[in-house]
């Protein structure tokens, strides 16, 4: 306390200047409100999903396939015949997204995302053991967490990859949408196109992090906080997919 | 005054280990839950399923920012200062979700 500003009552006060009111460094301060921005980039993406989509009607009740039901080559012409895809109606999320990798002709409703939410939670999961071995100062358990971090992410960014690469051989592209109304599939590409280049932002500091705990940089500083703060980042990328989870997949 | 005094950190419990996956079982469960009611729920159209995913989305937040990015072991100020302006997101969420309904009226 000995640098704390004291009045001549005695009182210290939080905000006498000479520390910090906060009780956090100034790196992990600026990166909660870089992640308070990041927050309001991804909120207005998000709202404008929903706007869009409620001015819409909504989709049509699929009464025509069940789960694990065997589904052609043609499905996307095969909704459309059969009415589910249409101009008028937000396409039901279940008929669009239900592929999965190596199973093929099976109707797999939102069983991919499910595994990357899976992923990406799980990768948040052994970041945040990095930081908590960081606390004790444990080399090598920060290193193995951070690499399976990395690894989280790296299959979480695949996952993406092929859902894109599935999603464009549908016919899906900025300006046309094989589903139905045309800013469905431009909304798609340009929100998990955003949220994605956080991920691979993630990967990519994740891994300098991760060269820097086996050259021992931390070991010599005396702390991790380095870890923590990127930490405080991919869980706001894991926090984002929750709510793009939700508005894309769910809602 | 020193670069890095290490400022008097706020406490990490204990037994943090077993907090974080306790949250983990917890975020994994809530999107079982979400997946599960999407599917019962499925030719439900109204405001109300859509406010219980946004609210399962909000507490699956709060776990993710409380524990994992250690906001509930910080100081109330920090909280604050990161949360309240939140406040108005969520305002907005509803206030849109509303006038695209009513875009939709209009509409049809």
């Amino acid at each position: 306390m000995a640098n704390s500003t004291t009045l001549s009552t005695g009182k210290t006060f939080a905000w006498g200047g000479g520390k910090s009111p906060f009780s956090v460094s100034y790196g992990k301060l600026m990166m909660w409100i870089f992640l308070l921005s990041d927050a309001f980039t991804f909120s207005s993406l998000l709202i404008a999903y929903g706007f869009i989509r409620y001015s819409y009607q909504a989709p049509i009740a699929n009464t025509i396939i069940k789960p694990l039901q065997h589904v052609g080559e043609n499905f996307v012409e095969e909704m459309k015949k059969a009415g589910l895809f249409v101009q008028d109606h937000w396409p039901a999320p279940e008929l669009v997204f239900n592929h999965f990798p190596f199973i093929h002709g099976m109707h797999l409703p939102l069983f991919f995302v499910s595994l990357m939410t899976f992923i990406l939670i799980f990768s948040s999961v052994t970041m945040v053991l990095a930081v908590e071995a960081g606390h004790r100062m444990k080399k090598d358990e920060v290193a193995n967490y951070m690499l399976l971090t990395i690894i989280g992410g790296a299959a979480f960014l695949g996952c993406q990859a092929w859902e894109w690469a599935t999603f464009i051989h549908e016919g899906a592209r900025l300006d046309y949408n094989p589903f139905g109304p045309r800013s469905f599939a431009a909304l798609f590409f340009i929100v998990t196109g955003f949220h994605g280049f956080h991920v691979f932002s993630g990967v990519v500091l994740n891994v300098i992090i991760y060269l820097n705990v086996l050259a021992g940089t931390y070991e010599d500083r005396g702390h991790y906080e380095m870890v923590e703060k990127v930490g405080l980042y991919w869980h706001f990328v894991d926090l984002v997919w929750v709510f793009v989870f939700t508005f894309f997949y769910l809602i | 005054m020193e670069h890095m005094e290490h400022l008097e950190h706020t406490e990490t419990p204990s037994d943090m280990k077993s907090q974080i996956w306790k949250t983990f079982w917890i975020l994994l469960g809530l999107t079982v839950i979400d997946i599960a009611l999407y599917f019962i729920l499925l030719s439900y159209h109204s405001m109300l399923k859509n406010a219980l995913f946004i609210i399962l989305g909000v507490v699956k937040a709060w776990y993710i920012v409380g524990v994992f990015m250690h906001m509930k072991f910080e100081r109330k100020m920090l909280m604050y200062t990161i949360i309240l302006p939140m406040i108005f997101v969520v305002f907005l969420v509803i206030l849109m979700l509303i006038e695209g309904d009513f875009t939709n009226k209009l509409r049809w």
